[in-house]
């Protein structure tokens, strides 16, 4: 029971801060987001413990009786939930610490909205990481959808914000329905949505079933993922608070489709052919988001599509069978990603908040060595340079893929290399070089406060320990564990090597010039940036083909169509009622209401001579009627003797 | 043709008389006179039927007819003069405010 405890502290800091946020403050509810992730990670380690032994399963009360089968809200605790549960929380309570820091400007401007919705967000994931049915990680998966929705629109001032809000909501509502539909195709062929049930059963399941089921169930992680083709979210989302990404890449949303696919991974492997699919969109994901990350220049969105492509590599992972490789890459992947993204976000405060592209700092190494610092054992973690976390988690991937097939590991090669390269690339454009902020942004920037700084020193610890567990790791999650391929660790070490270098010597050294280099690789250069042009693709195609698409209907539907058809029966109706009126009325009705009046005007002239005030007159008139009566009454008489 | 049809048949008579007087004549002295016939012939016909059945009723109704028709001719004498006095008409022929 003690487990509800971990999904009890952030929904309750977030129930605090969001009634009473407004009187406790702005400060005192950064506190409170803080404490509930705190005390939410003391539980899940206490967990973590108790789920190595044996998992539990808690059933915390029936939620919905269907015939035949009872919908329950519960929660389970086994090694792979407990340990993400752990590492969210961690990765969330440091990144909450950090935000206070991050936000100290805006504070007496409502920022206790802001906590509010952060805890709701670590809630939601726990719920997905730890619910014991489908429907309780779709609750979780729709509230992190929420949570990002309300975050990533948090500057609603600003117009693109709010755009970035609308996108990723609706871009993550696609996938949300391929998962419901998922969801309605588990419980369809299991008759169950207890994933303990369901791994029972998939032996004797059917297998095509199955095939579909996952298929629909991979689509909501595409969504949630940003993985193609629904990924234009999530670079955009980047006009949030830096804290938002952060939480947003490392620990919560985007993490939670992998997760998502991990959890259900027996169900998975019953099903080869989605495996299949699951690989190259992973594969297609790695490589694309790695290009265009080598040509982007916000300094959040570069890191955004290191996200992207990342994913790309767990997703591929799973697709070639290493679940647990895929949830170890998770786990240091939060650390470092985080890590980056705080880094990112100290250089933004550094700036006020004024300052986005890469190509406007420079030079900040000697003025900001703390998170510079940081900034580069993230970069040497997510380049997999040995011995940092990222090395042992992505070589044991490439190694994977190789073991499926040479074009997937030539894919985690290649895309090793391109991302060695383009983090190093902003790593060396904003902290060495000349100092370009000068002629924008006069004054001297300043390291910020221990608040934002201890966060990020903690996260940079782990980055850098975080892969020495991967035995242990495995050993609990039930992976296998794997040697580190001598050959494969040296080639991607050493592509990583040579994409710093590159990077170093265009970009610190001008052994080329960058600018050139950029004017000579221009087309090349746009078509990264613009995502192979998927984003203009879709505007341009769905949204303009479907604008089309909608004015066509409407003018040959709508207005020839319906309104003819109105305006026709409409005219036809009034031809009618005319000739109705003409015939029927003024000939028919018309003369008989005439007739009957004009008879009683002359009836009524006619009979007024009776009426003379004669008294004679009247008295005959009288004996003629008594005369009439006594007639009838005779022979009624008559009648009724008869 | 025993006793008592003769007096019906008077009474008859007498009732047609005083009908056709209020029906034709004009003076209206003269319908006044003609009603009391019409109710004379009437009582006529009440106390031949009574005599024939042996009862009194009639007769006191009769009787009661009388008192009426006394009655009736103070306020219906009283009506003439007081319409003579006013209009100076006396023929019913020239009364005709009924039809307003």
């Amino acid at each position: 029971m003690e487990g509800i405890f971990i999904l009890l502290m952030p929904l309750f800091a977030f129930l605090v801060t969001g009634l009473l946020g407004r009187q406790l403050g702005d400060r005192a509810s950064g506190v409170i987001t803080v404490l509930g992730g705190a005390f939410s990670f003391v539980f899940s380690l206490y967990m973590v413990y108790r789920a190595l032994h044996s998992p539990v399963q808690v059933k915390l009360y029936e939620f919905l009786p269907l015939e035949g089968y009872t919908l329950s809200v519960g929660f389970y605790f086994d090694a792979l939930s407990s340990i993400t549960a752990a590492v969210v929380t961690l990765v969330a309570t440091l990144i909450f610490v950090y935000s206070i820091g991050y936000m100290e400007d805006e504070f007496g401007k409502w920022v206790y909205k802001f906590y509010a919705y952060l805890s709701l967000f670590l809630f939601a994931m726990l719920l997905i990481v730890l619910s014991d049915n489908l429907l309780g990680i779709f609750f979780g998966w729709e509230g992190v959808g929420l949570a990002s929705y309300l975050l990533i629109g948090y500057y609603h001032q600003q117009r693109k914000a709010t755009n970035a809000a609308l996108e990723a909501f609706v871009m993550n509502r696609i996938g949300d329905w391929l998962f419901i539909f998922g969801i309605i195709a588990t419980f369809l062929v299991f008759k169950s949505l207890d994933i303990v049930e369901i791994f029972g059963k998939v032996d004797t399941a059917d297998k095509a079933l199955i095939g579909i089921a996952t298929l629909l169930l991979f689509g909501g992680a595409v969504g949630k993922s940003g993985q193609l083709p629904l990924h234009t979210w999530l670079p955009n989302a980047m006009a949030g608070p830096t804290p938002v990404s952060a939480l947003l890449h490392a620990a919560t949303m985007v993490a939670a489709g992998v997760y998502m696919v991990a959890r259900l991974y027996p169900v998975f492997e019953a099903a080869p052919q989605t495996l299949k699919v699951v690989a190259v969109i992973g594969g297609l994901t790695a490589l694309f988001a790695a290009l265009a990350a080598t040509s982007h220049t916000d300094m959040k969105k570069i890191i955004a599509f290191s996200t992207m492509s990342q994913l790309g590599y767990m997703f591929l992972a799973l697709g070639v069978g290493d679940r647990g490789g895929a949830m170890f890459h998770l786990t240091t992947h939060a650390f470092f990603k985080a890590l980056l993204f705080l880094a990112a976000g100290s250089v933004i405060t550094a700036f006020h908040h004024k300052l986005y592209d890469i190509y406007n700092f420079g030079g900040l190494k000697k003025y900001m060595p703390v998170t510079y610092a940081s900034f580069v054992i993230g970069a040497m973690a997510l380049a997999g340079i040995f011995p940092l976390s990222g090395f042992w988690s992505k070589d044991r991937l490439i190694g994977s893929y190789y073991e499926a097939s040479f074009v997937w590991g030539l894919v985690g090669t290649v895309v090793a290399f391109l991302t060695a390269y383009y983090i190093f690339r902003e790593g060396f454009v904003v902290f060495h070089g000349e100092e370009r902020f000068r002629g924008i942004d006069p004054h001297e920037p300043r390291e910020v406060g221990a608040v934002m700084t201890v966060p990020m020193v903690v996260l940079g610890v782990m980055a850098v320990v975080a892969g020495f567990f991967e035995g242990w790791y495995m050993h609990a999650v039930g992976g296998e564990h794997k040697d580190i391929h001598l050959n494969v660790a040296v080639t991607s070490v050493a592509v990583g090597i040579v994409g710093i270098l590159i990077a170093y010597l265009v970009f610190v050294r001008r052994v080329v010039s960058p600018e050139g280099m950029a004017l000579v690789l221009s087309p090349f250069r746009v078509t990264f940036r613009e995502q192979f042009f998927t984003e203009k693709l879709y505007h341009k195609g769905i949204a303009k083909g479907y604008m089309a698409f909608s004015k066509a209907t409407y003018s040959v539907g709508d207005r020839l169509i319906i309104d003819g058809f109105i305006n026709t029966t409409y005219r036809l109706f009034f031809k009618f009622a005319k000739d109705v009126w003409k015939t029927f009325d003024i000939k028919s009705i018309d003369i008989f209401i005439h007739w009957l009046a004009l008879s009683m005007f002359r009836s009524g002239r006619a009979l007024r001579n009776i009426q003379t005030g004669l008294l004679n007159n009247y008295v005959l008139f009288l004996l003629v009627g008594i005369i009439v009566v006594l007639g009838i009454m005779l022979y009624a008489l008559d009648r009724l003797k008869g | 043709m025993s006793i008592e049809k003769a007096y019906i048949l008077l009474s008859i008579l007498v009732f047609l008389i005083g009908l056709l007087g209020v029906i034709a004549r004009k003076n209206l002295i003269t319908i006044l006179v003609s009603t009391e016939i019409m109710l004379n012939g009437v009582n006529l016909t009440l106390v031949t039927v009574d005599k024939y059945l042996g009862k009194v009723d009639g007769q006191v109704f009769a009787l009661f007819v009388l008192t009426v028709a006394a009655a009736e001719v103070a306020v219906g004498l009283g009506l003439i003069v007081s319409i003579f006095r006013l209009k100076g008409y006396e023929g019913s022929s020239e009364i005709v405010h009924l039809r307003d």
